[in-house]
């Protein structure tokens, strides 16, 4: 079964120059010091791989150490059995939801039907406004008429009396009658964006100077109508670069949970000794594993660098989501279980490998034991043997490994699994064929 | 009947409900303790819950358009209120409102008005609104329930909803027995009893019928049945560490105690994040001392290190000098640091001496004895002040009908040697004194049965007494065996058709605060009787110094009638 290959591997502690086993590493040290004392450079590596290996065989001990802790720590199986028994069921809750929409929409129909009403009036009004201002008085008195204010003493909002100094104005959008100081100034350029949603926004904020000179005058009331409209607009539109990044690091941890999962069910399968999974499969989806950590620490970096002043909620946000990523990458990404080795694998495979031989060893004596009994019969020599190149089974194996190889290449271990299933399956089949077409 | 997991699964039913995205959420202050009873911080976080807000934090606006908000808050007019200006001025992008009980149709209406920019999904009541502290049980936070022996008002409410919240949180309903010798008991049955009718519609379309289940009951008792348990020095562990260090909310502050490394300040201690913890809760501080001191041995045995660890002061020197050690076990370096501050003061104030003579006077009568072995103690000067007066309290509480009572001798020594307010002996001595059952206030056991309990162990932890058990463990086992006594501890509301029969599901509720103590031997008892599932609750869980809090402001503007002879206080 073992297929000799062409270039055989040493293997032990061998020494790079001379190519004797010297069966430790101490051992190879000082070999290594006493006979090729030259070669300094070599040594010096050499020392370095012995310190990486100490630091394994430590890490291991760490590995045995917290065993020790989690069984005097942690809860047994039976404590845990009686600290999460009882099966519950989550409490009573009770939903006033349609209650509280229904009292919401017949109050913001009210205001709908007056707030569209300002709308067209502020499109009309912003749509071919002239920049003279005459003209324009003209233009704004079509699109609202003003309230006639002669017999209005006192302005209906402060009650304060009207005179050469506290002259009367007018609402643009409901031609009532304000004074100065009751007087609120639209934007002309956020009208606009008000009244089209799609057109370019400007950013600049204008002085309060210019904006009494240019914007549109307006009493508290329709001011704030508009306003409304306009907030509801903009928390519509508010994806920014920070939700998107948000979004993006989701996206990855959505990705590493079942990854996470497939990692254990593959690491599960080479300690089995099963061979569905090789080690190079398994190393490859811990190699995906570790890029998506990466990308998540990329992105949650990113979210905690994104400018905000210190102390603010926003800060706070930021901070608290490079933590939790943190966190997630340290105890879900990163404590992922250790490979076995090559060794331990051949191990664990040669083990099982015997089992099944004893077991097919067990059957054949059986087998032979009740066919000495039946008789022996002249058995007769079998000369249908099939070339073996031409049976369509061996050409579908080939076809399937051919798939396995590539899935693997993409890293579809779901795939390789099912694969190498429908391969084992074929295997079966062909020995049977085999078998019985020898009997 | 698990109050913490009741609580969580409301919690993770919030969070899951608002979808993904980043999350706020918005609270008031007994909902924030509700929630951290229950969750640490970094298992929130996880919930993409990543801030933590105040309702009545009233700082500058900020727009968050791009966070969800869940608000959970208790359905207060403050909180209405709070509310209503939220939802006018909206930070967050859309809010999820849960409130922590039943909240009134116009309250919802006011919320709806305000709402104008639509950004409310989702209004629901959840009835998480107790604090889970351990899975069998829970609390109020409330000390000083009472107010001149009779309920503060705003206490009454609180708890009467809060029982309601919890029957809710586990689908039970109810029938109630209460304590009738107990005013407070009355009242609070009562209460309950009108609510659970007000919201019937709300049991009878979410609780399943117990069909042949005898219905669950919440038996109503008062702290003052038994005011000696929260007297006595307490020796398993999370009852030591609230009597000696106090714990609050699940935290325990060793900001006073010298040389506390600066990560041990604030300590949490919760049996849901802390395994350690919740394996020796109920162990005495002996079995704690060991079970660490074998991890040690262990951990040396593999770091073949020779260093010598027997008391708790190698165990904090060896924690120090080993990174690796203090890396893989925070909890234990955690553990380590409060075992050794309890240590530090049984030591100081000669609490083994203190405990024994506590347990001999609740146990045992022997008058002569007990008088010269306080007397010499409240000569000792390492005593501290408070035990002192615990001291003198027990022995009052014992012997003031004695014919050769000396407490009036007592409360003069306590005043020589400075003791503060020796007068509370009295005022704990009339509250005791008016109960009728007073004769019931010390268990008598048979001396022979008295066996001391050896502790194996530490160098300095030598024999300690644990005798005593509370009178609420021999309540328990009446009601279970169904020999509680109807005149005394009469049934209000529902059917009384399960009188006589095993009850299954119970819930205490001590009108005057809870122990420790106590909550272990709910847990004997859930042990010990299989298929009873008993949950206690309080509205405090006492330690000896709140006990004396609670007793004082019972006794706010009483005069005292049956200690009325004594005068030299
Ligand atoms: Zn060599
Ligand atoms: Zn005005
Ligand atoms: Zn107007």
């Amino acid at each position: 079964m073992a297929a000799a290959n062409d270039d055989e591997i040493l293997e032990g502690f061998l020494c790079p120059i001379c190519k004797a086993d010297l069966k430790s590493a101490s051992q190879l040290t000082s070999h290594f010091e006493s006979l090729h004392s030259e070669e300094q450079d070599v040594l010096k590596s050499l020392k370095d791989i012995f310190g990486k290996a100490k630091k394994i065989i430590l890490n291991n001990d760490d590995n045995d150490l917290k065993e020790t802790f989690d069984r005097a720590l942690k809860l047994n199986y039976q404590e845990q059995a009686y600290y999460h028994s009882q099966e519950q069921v989550v409490g009573v809750s009770r939903s006033s939801t349609d209650y509280f929409k229904a009292v919401r929409s017949a109050r913001l129909e009210r205001y709908a039907t007056e707030t569209n009403k300002l709308l067209i009036r502020l499109d009309k009004l912003v749509c071919n406004m002239p920049t003279d201002q005459n003209m324009r008085k003209q233009h704004e008195q079509e699109v609202v008429p003003w309230l006639d204010g002669s017999s209005v003493k006192l302005c209906p909002n402060c009650a304060k009396a009207f005179n050469i100094t506290r002259r009367k104005h007018h609402c643009r959008l409901c031609g009532s009658i304000l004074c100065h100081d009751c007087s609120v100034f639209l934007d002309l350029n956020i009208a606009r964006a008000i009244v089209d949603p799609s057109a370019p926004k400007s950013t600049e904020q204008q002085d309060p100077e210019t904006l009494e000179k240019t914007g549109l005058r307006l009493c508290e009331h329709c001011y704030n109508l508009v306003e409304l409209r306009k907030q509801v607009q903009d928390s519509r539109n508010a994806k920014t670069v920070l939700v998107t990044a948000y979004e993006q690091m989701r996206s990855l941890m959505e990705q590493a949970r079942p990854a996470v999962a497939m990692y254990e069910k593959m690491c599960q399968s080479l300690f089995d000794g099963e061979t569905t999974y090789n080690l190079t499969d398994v190393n490859a989806m811990r190699g995906r594993i570790g890029k998506l950590a990466e990308g998540i620490d990329l992105l949650s970096k990113q979210i905690a660098a994104h400018p905000a002043d210190p102390g603010t909620r926003q800060a706070r946000l930021q901070n608290a989501i490079r933590q939790a990523a943190a966190h997630y990458i340290k105890e879900d990404l990163l404590s992922l279980r250790k490979l076995p080795t090559e060794a331990q694998i051949e191990e664990v495979r040669r083990q099982r490998y015997e089992r099944a031989e004893r077991q097919i060893q067990a059957e054949r004596q059986r087998m032979e034991r009740e066919a000495a009994t039946q008789a022996a019969g002249p058995s007769a020599p079998s000369d249908n043997h099939q070339d073996d190149d031409d049976d369509p089974l061996l050409e579908q194996m080939n076809i399937i490994r051919g798939y396995i190889k590539e899935a693997r290449k993409e890293l579809r271990f779901e795939e390789v699994a099912i694969l190498e299933a429908n391969l084992k399956e074929l295997k079966k089949e062909y020995q049977f064929q085999k078998l019985s077409s020898k009997s | 009947m698990n109050v913490i997991q009741a609580v969580k699964m409301y919690i993770t039913k919030m969070t899951e409900e608002s979808g993904p995205g980043m999350k706020v959420i918005l609270m008031d202050k007994e909902t924030t303790s509700i929630i951290s009873m229950v969750f640490s911080q970094s298992e929130i976080l996880q919930k993409e819950v990543y801030l933590f807000e105040r309702i009545d934090n009233l700082s500058k606006w900020d727009n968050m358009k791009h966070m969800k908000c869940i608000v959970f808050v208790r359905p207060t007019s403050e909180n209405i209120a709070l509310l209503s200006r939220e939802l006018r001025q909206p930070k967050y992008g859309v809010y999820f409102i849960y409130f922590s009980n039943v909240i009134s149709k116009s309250d919802v209406k006011t919320l709806a008005e305000c709402d104008e920019q639509e950004t409310v999904r989702e209004v629901h009541e959840v009835f998480a609104d107790y604090l889970a502290v351990d899975r069998h049980l829970f609390s109020f936070n409330i000390v000083g329930c009472m107010h001149g022996r009779s309920w503060n008002q705003n206490h009454l409410q609180r708890c009467s909803q809060g029982l309601l919240a919890l029957l809710l949180s586990l689908k039970r309903r109810a029938v109630i027995r209460y304590d009738a010798a107990s005013d407070g008991c009355a009242r609070l049955a009562e209460r309950l009893r009108d609510l659970l009718r007000r919201e019937a519609a709300l049991v009878d379309n979410n609780v399943p019928l117990t069909g042949d289940v005898p219905t669950p009951i919440v038996l109503i008792l008062d702290r003052m049945d038994d005011p000696v348990t929260p007297l006595l020095n307490q020796w398993t562990y999370q009852a030591m560490v609230h009597e000696l260090l106090t714990i609050n909310n699940n935290r325990v502050s060793l900001a006073h105690a010298p040389d506390v490394p600066k990560d041990f300040r604030e300590v949490v201690l919760s049996s849901e994040q802390d395994e350690f913890y919740a394996k020796n809760l109920y162990s005495n501080f002996g079995e704690i001392g060991q079970t660490m001191k074998l991890l040690m041995d262990e951990f040396q045995k593999k770091a073949k290190s020779h260093q010598k660890v027997e008391t708790i002061e190698d165990m904090k020197n060896f924690v120090e000098t080993y990174p690796l050690f203090k890396k893989m076990s925070g909890t234990v370096t955690r553990h380590v640091t409060v075992v050794g501050e309890l240590s530090s003061m049984v030591a100081k104030h000669n609490l083994l001496d203190v405990s024994e003579l506590e347990q001999e006077i609740a146990c045992q009568s022997d008058h002569a004895k007990h008088l010269q072995r306080i007397k010499a103690l409240l000569g000792t000067e390492s005593v501290r002040h408070h035990d002192a007066l615990k001291l003198v309290l027990l022995y009052a509480l014992r012997y003031h009908a004695h014919a050769s009572s000396a407490l009036p001798a007592l409360l003069d020594a306590l005043n020589a040697r400075g003791c503060p307010e020796p007068k509370r002996v009295l005022l704990a001595l009339e509250l005791a004194a008016a109960r009728t059952r007073s004769e019931d206030l010390f268990r008598m056991m048979n001396p022979q049965n008295i066996t001391k309990r050896l502790f194996k162990g530490l160098n300095g932890v030598e024999n300690i007494y644990t005798q005593h058990t509370p009178l609420l463990k021999d309540t328990l086992e009446d009601l279970i065996k169904g020999k509680l006594r109807e005149n005394l501890y009469p049934t209000l509301g529902g059917d009384d058709s399960g009188y006589g029969r095993r009850p299954q599901d119970i819930i205490v509720f001590m009108v005057g605060g809870a122990t420790y103590e106590e909550a272990l031997s709910v847990h004997q008892i859930n042990q010990a009787y299989p298929g009873v599932r008993v949950v206690l609750g309080g509205t405090t869980i006492h330690n000896s110094t709140s006990f004396f809090e609670e007793v004082k402001s019972a006794m706010q503007g009483v005069h005292r009638t049956h200690t009325r002879h004594i005068k030299n206080v």
